[in-house]
């Protein structure tokens, strides 16, 4: 009885897991359409945006989770679980400052074409 | 003296998860090298130890559910309908802050870039704002945008680490 239900646990964050890097591949596939279709260098920054969290991080929680209920693996099934869920949380403390940087100096250096825009407050009140 | 047990609690429990330690060795490397980088680190990254509480990590835990399940949640799929409909607004906003330690600072900036639709791209300390760029402007006067992009945010930010 108590093995079957823990049987049933199993394949529900199995299941979970498998959704979750499914959700990681329709991101990723929405965020490289975005790239392309974006006008300007800061809303493709948005589509990139897209790639870290919900294609980079969600699918490796995915990751995490299935390792942890694989049984195949034996006590390495930890240390891959382990393993994703901490680069997962490295990626998003990380990520966002590489995103602010190339946007700071972009701006700073004036070097892509900002249009379309509606307001820059930031360029009028520089001058 | 907490600031040494919290930092050593906290390497300690990274090291196991990275190396999957099941066995006696790796459990004693990973005390061994979390003392060694917490004797190092803990004056460099905590300066006030009265703030280490454990109702700050409560509100961090519960900051981290809500932020992936509500707001990364509701801007993805705003920004997925933009890339297949093409509609856009992009512009650069100001926002108004009202923290002062940068741990809270980086806290706010990092989880507005991190929400797709709204990226940092420059602070500025002496005024307080932090320009925005966002690519749908709902709004133009600065509390108004903090209403839309940072009000949350900020409120968790100031019970974590003000």
């Amino acid at each position: 009885m108590i093995r079957m239900l823990g049987e049933i646990i199993q394949q529900i964050v199995f299941g979970i897991g498998v959704c979750l890097v499914t959700i990681g591949a329709v991101f990723d596939l929405l965020a490289a359409l975005g790239l392309v279709r974006f006008p300007c260098f800061y809303v493709r920054m948005h589509a990139a945006t897209i790639g870290v969290i919900g294609g980079a991080v969600v699918p490796l929680i995915g990751v995490s989770l299935i390792s942890l209920v694989s049984d195949q693996l034996g006590p390495y099934r930890f240390m891959f679980a382990g393993i994703s869920f901490f680069t997962a949380l490295l990626i998003m403390i990380t990520a966002p400052v590489g995103t602010h940087i190339l946007a700071n100096a972009a701006h700073k250096l004036d070097l892509s074409p900002k249009e379309p825009i509606i307001v820059d407050k930031m360029g009028e009140d520089k001058r | 003296m907490r600031r040494y047990i919290v930092l050593f609690i906290f390497y300690f429990i990274i090291y196991l998860l990275l190396s999957g330690g099941t066995y006696f060795t790796d459990v004693f490397f990973a005390a061994v090298v979390a003392a060694i980088a917490s004797a190092l680190t803990a004056k460099l990254l905590v300066r006030n130890e009265e703030k280490l509480e454990l109702r700050r990590l409560y509100y961090l835990l519960k900051y981290f559910f809500r932020y992936m399940l509500v707001d990364e949640i509701r801007a993805h799929i705003d920004v997925a309908r933009r890339v297949l409909t093409g509609e856009i607004r992009p512009g650069i906003v100001a926002v108004p802050y009202y923290v002062g330690s940068d741990y809270a600072k980086t806290l706010i900036a990092n989880s507005i870039t991190n929400t797709p639709g709204t990226v940092v791209v420059g602070i500025d300390d002496r005024e307080k704002l932090m320009y925005v760029h966002w690519i749908d402007v709902k709004a133009l006067d600065p509390s108004t945008c903090r209403m839309y992009i940072s009000r949350v945010f900020e409120e968790y930010a100031m019970k974590i680490f003000e």
